[in-house]
């Protein structure tokens, strides 16, 4: 069985190893070891197995949105699949074969969707982005590749310091790159033609979730009438309608609290907030957050999280494996999808 | 190959000059050449066809990048030549055996991604010989299509316009002023044109109208904002339709849908769907064209050429957010639908033309 198989340490080991892997192809490739390695009789079993394993990995990490996503696209190829099997070895092969096959492909995926987003880079342009995304950075270095001359101002993202991981890997490809407070957005907004964010998944209403911050970039953008692009991948699509739910369930767990408690936390995100009806926070909760430990713990009590929300009305394009689309496309993408 | 090169130069050539302007006109001297294209040249496969066509397109797009209606219609044949081929493949594999071939993938979507077989498509199929006649068929219907396109869209007239309203137009638009005129044998309503300086066609589209016996009056391009209060519509035309509901339209346009969304006054687009591309605006000016300006600042006024630069932009960009409606020769369609449009009618791999 898949106990004495450590799922989750392949995974850290392969995002280690690899450091230009995303979260959920690294996902998809560690449940194909241990598909390589279950010894399972029975597709009941094999399922169980598989369905443990991904909630391991979701909850071995802090930030699990995108790493899901990519576990819950492969549990539900697995799950379609399940119900025409002959032979259960060579069904347990050619599922091997096609993950295979899928995380080779994933790869390119990033590099066509960096190519479709280069043409909206002008010469003589000034881009906005937050802290650090692979594609963000892939894109903008192929449009310096491309010999565009253009400038960027990335925000610090003081959570994770990606903006200087991202100004690093730019300065690098001979992009003058300026990084900026979080708190300057409003400051700069004037100053750039374009926000380019990346994507941690992206909500079935075009809605957009990544790194905290973006949201106040895309109103900040809308503000100001300048262009807010969103570059994603489509496996990082979540499905969920119910952001309420949503938010409950996955989004307050990455609160970076000393003393976390998920009914508390909850009333601080910016999603609880605008979808308000549903997650309004009991005043017995709200007493159980001021029983912190310390004064300083309780100076320093408040929500933290990691991600947010950024409603498709503030989001002018997108940029996916699909092609570019409005947040309307997006959403009827993702509806065929999860049909 | 070179059965078609003397016709291909001879459209180029007339693109470059300018001496074809207008979408309806180039998309139907596009249509026309294609179909000889297609007929009059040796192929086998759909690789071999559309690699001709797109050919043939990179051609005539290069040689006036901004008539994006000639790019559109060789996406729309491009696209009838794939479904045909992809028909007569399920046809073909559907006779040799049971055996199921996976559809050509049109989206590479993560899922499909992961759900591809890896199985070639078999080149080895014998396509019937119907083929090339039903692709010239399925194109001599685009061309119906294109010869009827004010029909289905006029008929659209009567729901969009009521008794006693005032409609504000800019420019001249065939597509408006049948729209216009349709409306007219129904109702009585009154149309305001503003001037369209330099090239005035709002005031040939004022005579026009009111040939047809609508109450016309001419506005100069200046008063739009002060009458649009008056306004309950404003019906425009458009030289081109981008994938973001966004318009390239005569000059003008943008200032009266701006004009129009601040008094919040419906603004309705009539297009028929070869304006439709499947492109992005990439910045403001990536699809404008700058004219002749003697029309605004003429060389008999000397003295004040030398000291001033003068331009005459022939286009705007006019954001989506800008326009409520479309009416297309497919029904009304609100900006954000405009990308299904896209999907249904042109092929993700055409969106260029590179080879």
């Amino acid at each position: 069985m898949a106990q004495n198989f450590d799922v989750v340490g392949i995974y850290k080991s392969l995002l280690l190893n690899s450091p230009e892997l995303s979260m959920p192809v690294a996902a998809i490739q560690s449940l194909v070891e241990l598909i390589k390695h279950s010894k399972a009789t029975t597709i009941a079993e094999f399922m169980l197995s598989i369905k443990d394993a991904s909630q391991q990995l979701k909850s071995s990490v802090r930030n699990s949105i995108s790493l899901s996503a990519g576990c819950d696209l492969f549990l539900r190829f697995v799950t379609r699949n399940s119900q025409d099997v002959a032979d259960f070895e060579t069904w347990k092969k050619s599922l091997i074969v096609r993950g295979q096959s899928f995380v080779e492909k994933a790869d390119a995926c990033r590099y066509k969707i960096a190519e479709l987003g280069v043409p909206f880079i002008k010469d003589g342009s000034v881009v906005l982005i937050h802290a650090h995304s692979r594609v963000v950075s892939l894109l903008l270095q192929k449009a310096a590749a491309d010999h565009k001359r253009f400038k960027v101002f990335v925000t610090e993202s003081s959570q994770t310091q990606g903006g200087i991981r991202s100004a690093k890997v730019l300065r690098a490809a001979g992009i003058p790159t300026t990084i900026i407070l979080d708190a300057a957005v409003g400051y700069v907004i004037d100053k750039v033609d374009m926000v380019l964010v990346g994507a941690e998944g992206v909500v079935e209403n075009g809605g957009l979730i990544n790194q905290i911050g973006s949201y106040q970039m895309a109103i900040v953008a809308k503000a100001a009438n300048k262009p807010f692009y969103a570059v994603a991948e489509s496996s990082w699509n979540d499905n969920q309608y119910d952001l309420p739910t949503y938010n409950a369930d996955t989004l307050s767990f990455q609160e970076l609290n000393v003393d976390y408690d998920p009914k508390t936390s909850e009333d601080g995100t910016i999603i609880a907030a605008s979808t308000a009806s549903s997650a309004s926070p009991s005043p017995a909760s709200s007493q159980t957050a001021l029983h912190m430990k310390t004064s300083e713990d309780r100076a320093s009590q408040g929500s933290n999280p990691l991600v947010d929300y950024t409603p498709p009305n503030y989001i002018t394009l997108l940029f996916t494996d699909l092609g570019v689309l409005t947040p309307s496309g997006v959403s009827d993408e993702l509806i065929k999808l999860y049909l | 190959m070179s059965k078609h090169n003397e016709l291909v130069d001879d459209l180029v050539a007339k693109l470059k000059r300018r001496q074809l302007v207008g979408s309806s006109t180039v998309s139907q001297a596009t249509l026309k050449l294609l179909i000889v294209v297609i007929s009059k040249n040796n192929w086998s496969t759909c690789n071999q066809l559309v690699t001709l066509v797109k050919s043939v397109g990179q051609r005539l797009v290069q040689a006036n990048p901004t008539e994006l209606a000639v790019g559109n219609i060789i996406r729309r044949v491009l696209h009838v030549i794939r479904e045909e081929f992809r028909e007569a493949e399920s046809t073909a594999s559907q006779n040799q055996s049971e055996v199921h071939s996976a559809p050509l993938t049109t989206s590479s979507s993560m899922y499909n991604l992961l759900g591809e077989t890896g199985s070639t498509p078999n080149d080895n199929v014998q396509y019937p010989s119907s083929l090339r006649s039903n692709i010239i068929q399925e194109i001599r219907e685009i061309k119906d299509e294109l010869e009827n396109i004010y029909d289905n869209i006029k008929n659209q007239a009567s729901l969009q316009i009521h008794s006693n309203e005032i409609i504000m137009t800019i420019g001249r638009s065939k597509t408006v002023e049948e729209f216009l005129k349709m409306a007219a044998v129904k109702r009585k309503f009154q149309v305001l044109v503003a001037e369209s300086a330099p090239s005035y066609s709002g005031q040939e589209m004022a005579l026009e109208l009111s040939k047809a016996g609508i109450e016309t009056t001419v506005i100069p391009d200046s008063a739009v904002f002060a009458v649009m209060s008056r306004v309950n519509k404003v019906i425009l035309g458009t030289h081109a339709v981008l994938a973001n509901g966004g318009l390239v339209a005569i000059s003008g346009t943008h200032m009266m849908a701006a004009a129009a969304k601040h008094h919040s006054i419906p603004v309705i687009v009539c297009t028929g769907l070869y304006k439709l591309s499947p492109l992005y605006p990439y910045d403001d000016d990536s699809f404008n064209v700058t004219f002749n300006p003697d029309s605004v600042l003429g060389f008999e006024e000397g003295d004040l050429i030398e000291k001033v630069t003068v331009t005459n932009p022939y286009y705007d960009y006019v954001s989506p957010e800008f326009v409520n409606l479309f009416i297309t020769n497919q029904g009304g369609h609100p900006p954000s639908y405009l990308y299904r449009l896209i999907v249904e009618n042109y092929d993700p791999n055409d969106h260029t033309f590179d080879l």
